[in-house]
């Protein structure tokens, strides 16, 4: 499901990166990523899945977000 | 009228504020998203008034809630903004404040938390932040109320100068300052004073602002706007800056915003949340989360009914049909009442309405827990855990929320939906919100529980709340099949840091909750009492001499064939049930009527000789399920905006809860219950 190369979506907990690109997804999702100051550039720690597939945990600047795996799978990433 | 309006980002405090600011209560939690309507109150000193506004990040709503706050500030003309901001997170923050400051009204800025932001180690200073943004910067702890009398005095100092409005302007570049001039201009002719600024009004068209381009007056040339922005778009791209005027604008701002908090936040001593990363290790591991979560529900209702609820509950049940039945039947024969004066008082007020206080401490037990998971910040958490399982029935981890709240009433339940942003979702949410067994359902359960099961009660009941939400489940995926097409689901949610439920504020929100099922049982069940007494009371002959022959047996009777292979095919039951459309507690007042006896053992009596234990279990069954109550009704019909939904939501309900009770009934019959 992962349709970008070095992608947010499985990196091991507690890895930090930097968003290098945010891919195709809802608009409006989009939108509420830059709200949260999610965007190209922005660094972002992943702390944890959820069983199943379920939504995947990240934190940015001290802020808890979820959001689903296959979003996770658009965003593109620099490990550092 | 001098009019301030509050508004920030979501869960930042504006609504504790709002009640500090205010001396009112309007409801707050730990998620964002708990304020999804305007609220106004009188300000303390009786100076003005004060809009609370439900959270926004930009002034670009994505939802409804947000719609309602970008709506009031493009149509109404409030007179100052306080601007609530979380201390902890300034920078996303911020965003928000530079919109406001262009807005062209007196702005001040709440630095709200100031205590978590020093915890995590952020150094915030306020005055180089009012320097810097040309407007006052009170800091506050909401929570205490720290702050908050600073903050009204500056909020009527404000009012009664006619301050001006900030000198705060960010250049946007050659290309975005040529068409806010061009729009300025062309809305120049329509604008009146006390409206926004143009060039507010002006820059949120540039960024493709639904609810302020919709508030713009109706002889506006949209034509012209979108040329102007297509024009100055096509000047970025030229230049090789972002392609759409929004993008820019919002890189612009961000610019400015990196430079206010490099200068105004200190972030060399930051740490982690260290409290939350210990909670959150245990409560949402990925193995152990979803059964910790069931485990808590399964507690609460032990706590509910067995160890706490229901002990309290005899307590009070003796009080009421001991001294206080005895003191007013001994006043009524004192002051001389009549026979139907005495029988209208004893058995239909004290018998109906009391019938159903008794249950006032498993209600309050529930509404505490429930109050305790909303301010405690465990509330989002549950979303994230339970998400997978809401996208697989085509729903979204976001509609726990609302169905949480369900628990407690349907009503505010239903409006919590309106933070859910895909129209699709929000809707299946509200047609099952009724699904979720609330406070009202609980009085029947516990009066039939505790005849039948009284050994696992709490077991009996955790298994309706289950059956209900396991229904709602099923009934959304086949909703999402059949009624909705397909839409693209997202997910998104903050899970903010937890906190410790402060007591004050907990047992403020149990009895603001608490408050409203007095206030049901002081007119709806009492009117519901004394009508269905009297029901009781005549007949078609008069007076009737037995409650067989009167009005209410002969209503109840149309139904009771339908009812009979429920296994509640009685005049009795057909009656409750209709009875308990007004409100579910009546359920609970009519049979207290009918059976009518003097103590609860009496009744209880009464109701073990006329149901089976498996007829009580299809009858509590058939209680959860069947049509919402009046007041859910006419929420259902003012949010869905649409009969045919709430219709809709009606005949399900009834047909589900046929079916369901008839299952359980005939299926329990052939396996010898």
């Amino acid at each position: 499901m992962s349709s970008c190369q070095s992608c947010l979506l499985g990196l091991k907990p507690g890895t930090s990166c930097a968003i290098t690109q945010i891919g195709n997804m809802d608009p409006i999702l989009k939108r509420r990523l830059a709200d949260l100051g999610i965007r190209e550039g922005t660094r972002v720690v992943v702390k944890r899945y959820c069983l199943w597939g379920g939504p995947i945990t990240l934190e940015c600047a001290g802020q808890l977000l979820g959001i689903r795996q296959k979003e996770a799978a658009h965003i593109e990433v620099a490990v550092s | 009228m001098n009019n301030a309006a509050l508004i920030g980002n979501p869960n930042t405090g504006k609504t504790s504020l709002f009640n500090t600011l205010t001396s009112s209560y309007e409801y707050v939690g730990n998620w964002a998203g708990v304020t999804v309507e305007k609220k106004v109150g009188r300000l303390r000193g009786k100076t003005g008034h004060l809009t609370d506004l439900p959270g926004i990040y930009t002034l670009h709503p994505l939802s409804r809630d947000e719609g309602i706050a970008a709506e009031y500030l493009a149509t109404e003309s409030p007179s100052v903004l306080v601007n609530i901001v979380d201390a902890s997170n300034l920078e996303r923050n911020l965003y928000l404040t530079l919109q406001l400051l262009e807005y062209g009204k007196p702005v001040i800025v709440g630095l709200n938390m100031i205590d978590v932001a020093k915890a995590s180690g952020l150094q915030v200073d306020p005055e180089k932040l009012a320097a810097r943004l040309g407007v006052p910067v009170l800091p506050l702890i909401a929570r205490t109320g720290k702050g908050s009398k600073e903050l009204l005095r500056l909020i009527e100092h404000r009012q009664s100068d006619a301050v001006e409005a900030p000198h705060f302007t960010i250049y946007y570049g050659e290309a975005i300052e040529r068409a806010i001039d061009d729009i300025s201009r062309e809305l120049a002719a329509g604008w009146e004073e006390g409206r926004p600024a143009l060039r507010w009004l002006a820059l949120q068209v540039l960024e493709d602002n639904p609810a302020v381009i919709a508030s713009l007056p109706p002889q506006t040339n949209q034509y012209k706007l979108q040329d102007i922005r297509a024009r100055a778009e096509a000047k970025l791209a030229a230049n090789g800056a972002a392609s759409s005027a929004e993008a820019y604008i919002r890189s612009v701002r961000l610019e400015r915003i990196r430079e206010i908090c490099n200068e105004a936040v200190d972030a060399s001593q930051k740490k982690p949340h260290t409290m939350t990363e210990h909670i959150d290790r245990i409560v949402t591991h990925p193995i152990l989360g979803i059964p910790l979560f069931m485990a808590f529900m399964f507690l609460t209702f032990q706590l509910t009914f067995d160890w706490l609820g229901n002990p309290l509950s005899d307590l009070l049940d003796g009080f009421m049909t001991g001294p206080l039945t005895s003191g007013v039947e001994s006043l009524l024969i004192g002051i001389g009442a009549s026979g139907f004066t005495h029988a209208l008082i004893i058995d239909g007020i004290i018998g109906g309405v009391g019938g159903v206080l008794v249950f006032i401490p498993q209600i309050f037990i529930m509404f505490l827990i429930i109050s305790f998971i909303e301010d405690s910040g465990y509330m989002a958490r549950i979303t994230v855990m339970m998400d997978k399982l809401m996208e697989i029935v085509g729903l979204n981890g976001k509609a726990l929320i609302p169905f949480i709240l369900g628990f407690g009433c349907n009503v505010p339940a239903i409006m919590a939906s309106r933070s859910i942003e895909q129209p699709k979702e929000r809707m299946l949410t509200m047609l099952l919100i009724p699904l979720m067994s609330c406070s009202a359902r609980l009085p029947v359960y516990a009066l039939f529980a505790g005849i039948f099961f009284a050994e696992s009660q709490g077991l009996i009941v955790f298994s309706l709340y289950m059956l209900g939400i396991v229904l709602a489940l099923g009934l959304a995926k086949v909703f999402s099949l059949f009624l909705f097409k397909n839409e693209r689901s997202f997910f998104m949610v903050e899970l903010p840091p937890y906190r410790m439920p402060q007591s004050v504020t907990l047992f403020r929100s149990t009895w603001e909750k608490g408050k409203g099922f007095l206030r049901k049982a002081g007119t709806f069940i009492l009117g519901g009492s004394v009508l269905i007494w009297l029901l009781t009371y005549l007949g078609p002959g008069g007076v009737a001499d037995n409650m067989d022959d009167s009005f209410l047996a002969a209503i109840g009777g149309l139904f009771s064939s339908v009812l009979q292979p429920l296994g509640f095919g009685t005049w009795q039951s057909g009656a409750a049930l209709i009875t308990g459309f007004m409100a579910k507690e009546v359920v609970v007042s009519t049979m207290n009527i009918i059976y009518h006896v003097p103590d609860m053992a009496g009744l209880q009596g009464q109701i073990a000789a006329s149901f089976t234990g498996l007829q009580a279990y299809s009858f509590m069954a058939f209680v959860l399920l069947y049509t919402p109550c009046l007041a859910t009704v006419g929420v259902l019909r003012k949010e869905t905006a649409s009969w045919k939904w709430t219709f809709f939501s009606i005949a399900y309900s009834l047909s589900l809860a046929y079916l369901v009770s008839l299952l359980i009934y005939q299926v329990g019959l052939q396996l010898g219950f």
